[in-house]
């Protein structure tokens, strides 16, 4: 108990320190120290320590250009600087832009948020991948799981299979969605919890990522709709029809604005925990303006206590909007693909009751 | 001027979130203690509900930080 206590507590001191750190490192790069936006804003590198390499590796850029005859052609380069350095492009104010009277047509540069996207699916794919091979050659089937890692597989998988998939969606289809919802909370706890690591980026406090991920959900909502949901939103059972014509607007927005919650809860969620630790840690410089090296000190203290407390329920948040994100889409899609084993009578007398 | 409206957006979406997740507890702790042997579905149900009301805040506090930092002036 007490051992465990003591891993806990050099974990989370490992934590404030290195954040600390990061901070201290930006300050040295010049501009201001309590550059928001920058910390969680895409960048076109990744950050590394900033002993190795300057502390950035740079991504390559994939550029659809549209040069000033209207010819698009594709253009590939390893990083933003050798961009600038070809004929086609140049950097100003730190953004690349086309020259020759030409103009980025779409861009499909690989950023860090796209970076981190990968790692985290990559992550939860190999996790479930080496389980499933447990699983074939018997350990866990025949007899019980073996080691850490495969205990809270099975303690996750079960959750999601029977608190997420089957207390939503009718039994007999629940089965097959469960692949999805596994993957999807694997993807959004690994993202979400590859912020909380030095230097790395939270891939789900960017709006286009999540907005991705609900995208999925909309379409297998849309796909595994039965007759009866697709019935509700058109032609509403069991009311007047005057009441349709203001029904049928309502549901058809309401198909729409469910998975843009989806996407907004998740991303507002991450980013201001993000702002939250930065605005917590910024006191520190603001006070250091305001009364000097003491002030600093002083606030430091508990900013950083503050910051580590913080830390431990972005941990906490992480995970439970992963849950939430996969039982919102539990649900949502339970509802598309519920069969109704009644006619208008009975679901009058069900709802009067 | 978009400080101003940024800080008194917060503090109504504030306003607003802890009436409804105050409302939500209430109701929750209310019916676990007539039926502690439903807890584990009232929970359950208490966040979801709670992360409807959250994601509706949130929504309001993304505006409010995109009003101080002067996005889309």
């Amino acid at each position: 108990m007490i051992q465990t206590l003591r891993r806990v507590f050099l974990t989370l001191l490992f934590l404030s320190v290195s954040t600390s750190n990061t901070f201290a490192a930006e300050e040295k790069e010049g501009g201001s120290p309590l550059d928001v936006m920058g910390t969680v804003a895409d960048h076109d590198y990744l950050k590394i320590p900033h002993f190795i390499n300057g502390g950035k590796i740079y991504l390559p850029r994939l550029i659809f250009l549209e040069d000033a005859e209207g010819n698009t052609s594709f253009k590939a380069y390893l990083s933003t600087k050798s961009a600038a350095k070809s004929d086609y492009f140049e950097v100003v104010d730190e953004v690349l832009v086309a020259t020759n009277g030409g103009k980025i047509a779409f861009d499909l540069s690989i950023t860090s948020h796209l970076m981190y996207f990968w790692f985290g699916m990559i992550l939860a794919v190999w996790f479930t991948i080496a389980m499933s091979r447990r699983y074939q050659k018997g350990v866990g089937k025949d007899v019980e799981p073996k080691g850490t890692l495969q205990n809270i597989f099975e303690v996750l998988f079960v959750f999601i299979r029977d608190d997420v998939a089957r207390a939503n969606i009718d039994d007999h289809k629940a089965d097959k969605y469960v692949p999805y919802f596994f993957t999807m909370f694997m993807g959004i706890a690994f993202m979400n919890l590859f912020g909380l690591l030095p230097w790395a980026a939270t891939a789900t406090a960017d709006l286009t990522v999540t907005a991705t991920l609900a995208l999925m959900t909309f379409v297998i909502t849309q796909f595994s709709g039965t007759k009866d949901y697709w019935g509700h939103i058109f032609w509403f059972p069991g009311v007047p029809t005057w009441v349709r014509a203001i029904l049928t607007p309502v549901e058809i927005l309401g198909v729409f604005t469910k998975p843009f919650a989806l996407a907004i809860r998740l991303f507002a969620n991450m980013l201001s925990g993000k702002i939250m630790i930065i605005a917590i840690l910024g006191l520190i410089f603001i006070f250091a303006e305001l009364f000097g090296t003491v002030g600093a000190y002083g606030i430091s203290v508990v900013s950083v206590t503050l910051t580590v407390v913080l830390y431990a329920l972005k941990v906490f948040v992480g995970l439970l909007q992963a849950y939430i994100f996969t039982l919102l889409s539990a649900v949502f899609i339970g509802m598309a693909a519920e069969d109704h084993h009644h006619d208008e009578e009975e679901y009058h007398v069900e709802h009067v009751s | 001027m978009g400080l101003l409206a940024a800080g008194i957006g917060a503090g109504i979406v504030a306003l607003g979130a802890g009436i409804g997740i105050g409302m939500i507890g209430k109701g929750a702790t209310e019916s676990i203690a007539r039926q502690p042997e439903a807890s584990g579905d009232i929970r359950g149900a208490m966040i979801l509900t709670a992360a409807f009301i959250e994601g509706v805040a949130l929504l309001g506090a993304v505006i409010c930080i995109l009003l101080a930092l002067g996005i889309g002036q």
